[in-house]
């Protein structure tokens, strides 16, 4: 496809262009001489991988922390908030007196393992009406509407984030049209409401457990990428159903997120086999199922999700067995990508082992997307959909 | 008076012996059985609604449990749940709106009773419509903490306003009763009618001098090929016989009685002839909310040869069939074997199906499944009341008629589909 490659030439002028001037370094930190692999392996032609701040949280909490890489990336998580937090955030101000930024807010909440980022972005927008003086509506949505661009732009590569900044949004603009008698209410209502939030998401998970536990038969083998909590979540109600049933776990490289699905669905009792990602269609004639979470749904009931969801929905439409998505409706994005390379791509270092000559590109990319084809259905708090309802709430909610 | 108890009785032992046939007569059998069990229970003053609710849901329970296959009986008594419940809010709707002007009129602290002090009636009435739909985005954020808490509310405070006019209270009590059964009769009138309107799109999809193929024996079929005909449509219509109750038999007869060019073809020629044919229009018994039907047996090898050749596969259902469930594992579980006499003769056979000879259990089996799943991928539309839907499109129809209350309580009881 020439014209895919030639509008490529032209992103990646674009992005090394954007990558000079900015200052994170990834590479190795100084304690990195006692891995000298480890220096080794950041050969890479650029030098300076950037990680997606979306990729590092979902490192954080669902890797197995082993790789040494990882402790770079949590050490840059570190470091990440203050470079961009200063360029891109006008709600900092340089009074040392005053120093309250969204970001450091939604970084805050976002460290709490238990939360999704979404969960994180509402509370940090919540942190903002608090902190505000404004004292009409009209004031509060406008420094919410610069809290959650800011909030936004810091991490474009989040589907989560936007969706739930997206969300917040509408819902202080209904409030605002729902004819509160006056400010004040309205503007502790709100904060009440984002502060329910994570209440809403531990719900919503457990709504989405319920509703799929007739999806799963005894004696069915349910494969299963990549960690998700939702998708844990179903599994551990089901076990505690006496279901009796198996789940192939991929392993997820090269965060090995599928490792630490494995690792919990063993404390559960639930018979688990470890596949390498390469095993997904060696394996699938023996699987019933296929079980997703998701990082972010579109518009198009298609999904965004992990590395390897794309192809192991290829496999399962091809030996013709049902893929099931679990994911909380918050995650529904205004997106609708035509195809893979679509969206801005989540980047990730990778950690092949040995050393990578420089000439040797890496694709680096943390997520691709699945069309709404290859899935049979979505579990979400709203009910189980067919992907094509998707774009029907959002029409409903954004229209 | 005849007992509503034993009606209710009657109508279960009719079930579960298998006495009703086809999904239309039990569709208009329970609600015409809901009809009169509402008729006849007392309510009491307070929470009318939430007690008839419970009343219908304790019957709807048995009434599903005793055919669990005939989803025509657990779609009418959500229906009517749902029915109690619209009417509910709509005379609460009226309550809060009279409340509302008696308190700008009168006395202030009337609307401070209220849950939410900061809210006005119309917003309270806006949450309380909010309930009957289903879960959505929009809701996602707002105060809505059990949806039973609501049309509670929205009741009581239809109850503090009558507790001033104790007058008024029995008349609503009546009104709410003498409404839902209005809207049971309408039900029951669009059930019977469902043919109609449903042959009145015919001319739309049928054309001048195509061949259509059907499979087995439909009253909506028929009434939709003889809309056409009606309508000087000329065509000609292929029918397989359906095995192996050769209810196709009966369809072709009909058809040339109407003066409709017909030929009977066998189950197994259906993919030798597809090639030749325009258009497929089958019935169903119902249709899921994913878009698949559960279909006389024999429907996915005609739809499965309906898509090799590219032939459109029309499947024709009333809103009755609609069911607001989705299949797990349809093949088994909505599933029903009939008796192995209507496909062998006892005569001939039973010898080989004699347990008593040899190793105490025969050689023969004999396997008669009522059902075929169709997978929602092979219909290409499906013409309901309402018009033409795409089978992505029915969940839409699904949230109009059901509420998403009835579906999660009855889904307990449903766990077997």
């Amino acid at each position: 496809m020439w014209w895919r490659s030639a509008s490529f030439i032209l992103d990646k002028q674009q992005n090394d262009a954007a990558l000079k001037p900015d200052t994170i370094s990834i590479s190795p930190p100084p304690d990195a001489t006692a891995h000298s692999s480890m220096a080794d392996t950041f050969q890479n032609p650029n030098p300076n991988p950037k990680i997606s701040a979306y990729y590092q949280t979902r490192a954080q909490h669902h890797g197995v922390v082993t790789s040494d890489w990882l402790s770079q990336a949590q050490a840059a998580i570190d470091q990440n908030p203050d470079d961009h937090g200063i360029s891109a955030d006008e709600v900092r101000v340089a009074d040392p007196g005053k120093p309250f930024s969204v970001i450091d807010e939604f970084n805050n909440w976002r460290k709490q393992p238990d939360l999704a980022e979404a969960v994180a972005a509402i509370r940090a927008l919540a942190a903002v009406i608090r902190s505000s003086k404004a004292t009409t509506m009209m004031e509060l949505e406008i420094e919410l509407k610069k809290a959650s661009d800011s909030l936004k732009s810091w991490d474009a590569t989040s589907i989560s984030l936007t969706a739930g900044c997206d969300l917040f949004m509408r819902y202080v603009t209904r409030t605002s049209a729902l004819e509160y008698e006056d400010f004040n209410s309205a503007r502790s209502r709100l904060i009440e409401r984002a502060e329910k939030f994570g209440e809403i998401s531990q719900k919503a998970r457990r709504i989405i457990a319920m509703l799929s536990q007739d999806f799963i038969f005894d004696g069915c083998t349910i494969l299963v990428h990549g960690f998700s909590r939702v998708v844990l979540e179903v599994l551990k109600l089901a076990a505690q159903n006496k279901k009796l049933f198996r789940v192939f776990c991929t392993e997820g490289r090269p965060d090995r997120t599928g490792l630490r699905l494995s690792n919990e669905l063993a404390k559960l009792d639930v018979p688990v086999k470890l596949l390498i990602d390469s095993a997904v269609a060696y394996t699938m004639d023996e699987v019933d199922m296929v079980f997703v979470g998701a990082d972010g749904v579109v518009e198009s009931g298609g999904i965004l999700n992990m590395m390897g969801t794309y192809q192991i929905a290829l496999v399962a439409h091809s030996m013709n067995k049902p893929v099931y998505v679990a994911a909380e409706s918050y995650k529904f994005a205004r997106l609708y990508p035509l195809d893979q390379k679509d969206l801005a791509p989540a980047l990730r270092p990778i950690d092949f082992g040995v050393p990578i000559p420089s000439k040797v590109e890496v694709e680096k990319s943390a997520r691709d997307y699945t069309p709404p084809q290859y899935l049979t259905l979505l579990f979400t708090d709203l009910g189980v959909l067919t992907p094509s309802v998707v774009s029907d709430e959002l029409i409903q909610l954004y229209l | 008076m005849p007992d509503v108890q034993s009606l209710v009785n009657d109508f279960l032992n009719q079930l579960k012996k298998r006495k009703i046939e086809g999904s239309q007569a039990t569709a208009k059998q329970t609600a015409e059985l809901l009809r009169s069990f509402i008729s006849q229970h007392r309510v009491p003053y307070t929470n009318q609604a939430g007690a008839l609710i419970d009343a219908v849901r304790t019957v709807g329970e048995q009434l599903i449990a005793a055919n669990p296959v005939e989803v025509a009986v657990g779609n009418i008594v959500r229906r009517v749940l749902h029915i109690i419940r619209e009417e509910d809010l709509s005379l609460a709707t009226d309550a809060i709106a009279g409340m509302g002007l008696s308190a700008a009129s009168d006395d202030e602290d009337d609307v401070e009773r209220d849950d939410h002090p900061g809210l006005s009636a119309v917003a309270v009435a806006a949450a309380a419509r909010s309930t009957l739909r289903p879960p959505s985005l929009q809701t996602l954020l707002e105060d809505v903490p059990d949806s039973a808490a609501i049309p509670q509310a929205s009741s009581s405070g239809g109850d503090s306003e009558g507790k001033s006019r104790s007058v008024d209270k029995s008349s609503r009590g009546r009104k709410l009763k003498h409404d839902v059964i209005e809207a049971i009769n309408e039900l029951i009138q669009d059930i019977a009618t469902c043919h109609e309107q449903i042959a009145e799109q015919a001319v739309e999809h049928i054309h001048q001098n195509e061949v259509i193929l059907t499979l087995g024996s439909s009253r909506t079929v028929l009434e939709f090929l003889c809309a056409a005909k009606e309508k000087k449509r000329s065509f000609r219509v292929f029918v397989a016989e359906g095995a192996p109750r050769y209810q196709g038999h009966l369809l072709a007869k009909e058809l040339v009685a109407r003066g409709l060019q017909t030929t009977v073809i066998t189950d197994s020629a259906v993919f030798a002839m597809i090639s030749r044919v325009n258009m497929v229009i089958v019935g169903a018994h119902a249709v899921m909310a994913n878009g698949g039907v559960i279909a006389p047996v024999g429907l996915n090898m005609v739809a499965l040869a309906a898509q090799r050749h590219a032939v459109p596969f029309v499947v024709l259902a009333g809103s009755h069939k609609l069911c607001p469930l989705y299949p797990h594992n349809p093949e088994v579980l909505l599933n029903e074997l009939r008796s192995p006499s209507e496909l062998l003769d006892f005569g001939e056979f039973s010898d080989c199906m004699d347990y008593g000879s040899g190793s105490g259990s025969s050689l023969l089996h004999v396997i008669n499944p009522t059902f075929d799943y169709v997978p929602p991928k092979l219909v290409s539309l499906f013409i309901t009341d309402t018009g033409g839907h795409n089978s992505s499109y029915m969940y839409r129809l699904i949230a109009d008629y059901y509420s998403a209350d009835d579906l999660v309580v009855k889904g307990r009881h449903v766990t077997r589909c």
